[in-house]
């Protein structure tokens, strides 16, 4: 029974011309050379130290050949003089020859490297800037054509991000408001109860939930949640050409795709965080309960009195911006997506980062312009 | 291993399969042999593509048999069915390259998960692919988005051979290629099989390529394997819907043609 396996078998004859004789038989293929791979890797790579005119190769007795095989011999046989191959062989293994001939680019070293990157870095800058101003300026077109003419806004898409980016995202944001209530309250009333001051739980709860933390828990869980997923969507429908479809058929991309979910983003976050408010604020008022024994209805009825009610728009206007923000960043970087996956999966990070950095940034700008209200 | 597992690289038996509750094929029996070049035809929606799913173990068919090299993709050996994976190469509609990597590292994916070799003898395979569907070594660093249809299509091919198959399964090979690519597409396709004798088991609507590629055609209509047999044959059975498929103007007028080309080019 012929073998199955690939073989190499080497016969010495010391007082010849060409001492080394070389013959292989069997299956050089992927799967033939499995038995007794590494031995034949390591006698050829024994015979690649010899000077090649010592070598005689007979390759008559290869049945099969493929390309794991043909490279494995074409190693061993550089510089080879006497060499038979079968007829039906000789293409393959000139075509692996040609192949491993190819010189192999190697990557230059440019002392400027770094000089360069600042540099693309600052021209990227630049591009986001002016893409993104050149987005808000058609937005803001589109909307005063929206204004002229409001029958043309696409209802559907518009109630369709309200309820995606607003209802759906209701449960794991007023989950967190809620703990997250009851972790400052805890905390603030342990501190409070050394001086007496306990009723001051709820002015501190109070502002910093309604006027910060309510505004930002959302905006900063949309982002992650409604921005990436926006982000990903767009970028899609680049990969796959849609938005050039529409483009194509003379339907504004701004209008149709990034003007309804921007405006639903802007009114869905105000109510998403106006729920999140709520769920902090009933955190706070149970373990203002446990901790303090401020029974809920006494909550209720101080805290008019230690909030003014302006705390609550500015937290509540604060947070239309934000998800107006966060949805113009994700629509941003999301018609930036070019047609491959890496693409995709970077855009999706750097709208979700980008989109909490604006957060943060604009919240400290309303602090600043709003310090002496409230 | 028995002798039919030798001598068919497919073997579909009683195959039944549905798509969401709907049935597509029902009693299909299929068997594509080592050395033959057979296609898969069919109307659209005749679940060709479907039943390429099945057969490439992208879906469990509702029962049936599917064997790929004498192995089912049920089969708890995860080294057999490893190894009959290994044996076939695919070539997408689409490409289904990925897009984050380069032509070079597309071509040279398969080769690196196979592992056993190194990166120099893996650089001369892929140039060597790269050679063989007629790319030069320097579009090894284009990425798949900056390639045209064609070139897709042929490096897809490359890294569908990179593991020199046994089979080969070509979903729509011709389909948005220009006549002429068309056909250098298949002239490659011979060239490569005159190398190495791999089975092809194709779906296409090109009867042009049907006409110079294929041994066996097997028509998919109302479920059925309706036929499999040569293409002459196929053409004379009287069935109103093989008629409809090979026999209108435009079908005959391809058929011919290729005919009357072939028999130039052998003069």
């Amino acid at each position: 029974m012929p073998s199955r396996d690939a073989a190499l078998e080497i016969r010495t004859l010391a007082q010849d011309a060409v001492p080394i004789r070389v013959r292989a038989s069997g299956p050089w293929t992927f799967r033939g050379m499995k038995e007794h791979h590494t031995e034949i890797v390591r006698t050829l790579a024994e015979l690649q130290k010899q000077a090649p005119e010592r070598i005689a190769w007979d390759l008559t007795d290869v049945g099969e050949i493929d390309d794991a095989g043909a490279v494995r011999l074409m190693h061993a046989l550089r510089g080879a003089r006497d060499v038979k191959v079968a007829p039906a062989h000789r293409d393959l293994l000139e075509q692996v020859a040609r192949g491993l001939a190819v010189p192999q680019e190697r990557e230059r070293v440019d002392p400027l490297a770094g000089v360069v990157r600042v540099g693309e870095a600052a021209q990227d800058a630049g591009i986001h800037l002016r893409d993104g101003v050149t987005l808000l300026g058609q937005l803001a077109l589109d909307a005063s054509a929206l204004a002229r003419r409001p029958a043309e806004l696409p209802l559907r898409e518009f109630s369709a991000g309200i309820y995606r980016f607003g209802v759906t995202a209701l449960p794991v944001t007023m989950l967190v408001g809620f703990l997250v209530g009851i972790v400052l309250t805890y905390l603030s009333a342990l501190q409070l109860k050394r001086y007496g001051a306990d009723l001051l739980v709820i002015n501190i709860v109070g502002i910093g939930v309604l006027r910060e933390l309510g505004p930002m828990l959302a905006s900063i869980i949309s982002a992650g949640r409604s921005g990436s997923a926006l982000t990903a969507q767009l970028g899609v429908m680049r990969v796959t050409e849609e938005v050039e479809a529409l483009s194509v058929m003379g339907i504004s991309v701004t209008s149709r795709l990034v003007l309804p979910r921007v405006l639903a983003l802007a009114v869905a976050l105000p109510l998403v965080a106006f729920c999140t408010d709520m769920a902090a604020l009933a955190g706070a008022m149970l373990i203002s309960k446990y901790t303090l024994g401020i029974m809920p209805g006494a909550f209720l009825q101080a805290l008019p009195e230690a909030v003014k009610v302006v705390n609550f728009w500015i937290g509540i206007g604060k947070s239309s911006a934000f998800g107006f923000a966060v949805a113009f960043i994700a629509c941003h970087y999301g018609l930036r997506v070019l047609p491959n996956t890496d693409s995709l999966a970077l855009g999706v990070t750097r709208s979700v980062v980008a989109s909490i950095t604006a957060v943060i940034i604009l919240d400290a700008i309303f602090a600043i312009l709003l310090k002496d209200i409230g | 291993m028995s002798a039919d597992a030798d001598q068919y690289v497919i073997e579909i038996e009683r195959l039944v399969n549905a798509v969401g509750g709907v049935i597509l094929h029902r009693d299909v029996n299929l068997r594509v042999r080592r050395d033959e070049v057979l296609s898969l035809v069919g109307g659209s929606g005749s679940g060709k593509s479907q039943l390429l799913r099945v057969i490439l173990g992208l879906k469990r068919p509702k029962a049936g048999k599917v064997l790929v090299f004498g192995v089912s993709w049920d089969d708890p050996s995860q080294k057999r069915v490893r190894d009959a994976r290994r044996r076939m190469g695919m070539l997408f509609q689409n490409g289904a390259l990925y897009s984050a990597l380069s032509v070079y590292d597309n071509i040279a994916f398969p080769l690196r998960e196979r592992g056993g070799l190194s990166e120099e003898d893996i650089r001369g395979i892929v140039n060597g692919k790269l050679a063989q569907v007629e790319l030069e070594p320097r579009h090894g660093s284009l990425l798949p988005a900056n390639l045209s249809g064609g070139m897709v299509k042929r490096v897809s091919l490359a890294r569908a051979l990179a593991l020199s198959p046994d089979l080969l399964i070509l979903d729509e090979p011709t389909a948005g290629l220009d006549p002429d690519r068309s056909e250098s597409f298949v002239r490659l396709i011979q060239h490569l099989r005159e190398e190495h004798r791999f089975a092809v088991l194709m779906v296409t609507h090109d009867l042009d390529t049907l006409h110079e590629l294929t041994d066996r055609v097997a028509v998919l209509h109302d479920q059925h394997i309706i036929a499999c047999d040569s293409l002459d044959v196929v053409r004379a059975m009287k069935h109103r819907f093989l008629q409809n498929f090979f026999g209108g103007e435009r079908a005959r007028r391809a058929l011919e043609n290729g005919r009357s080309d072939s028999m130039e080019s052998r003069a």
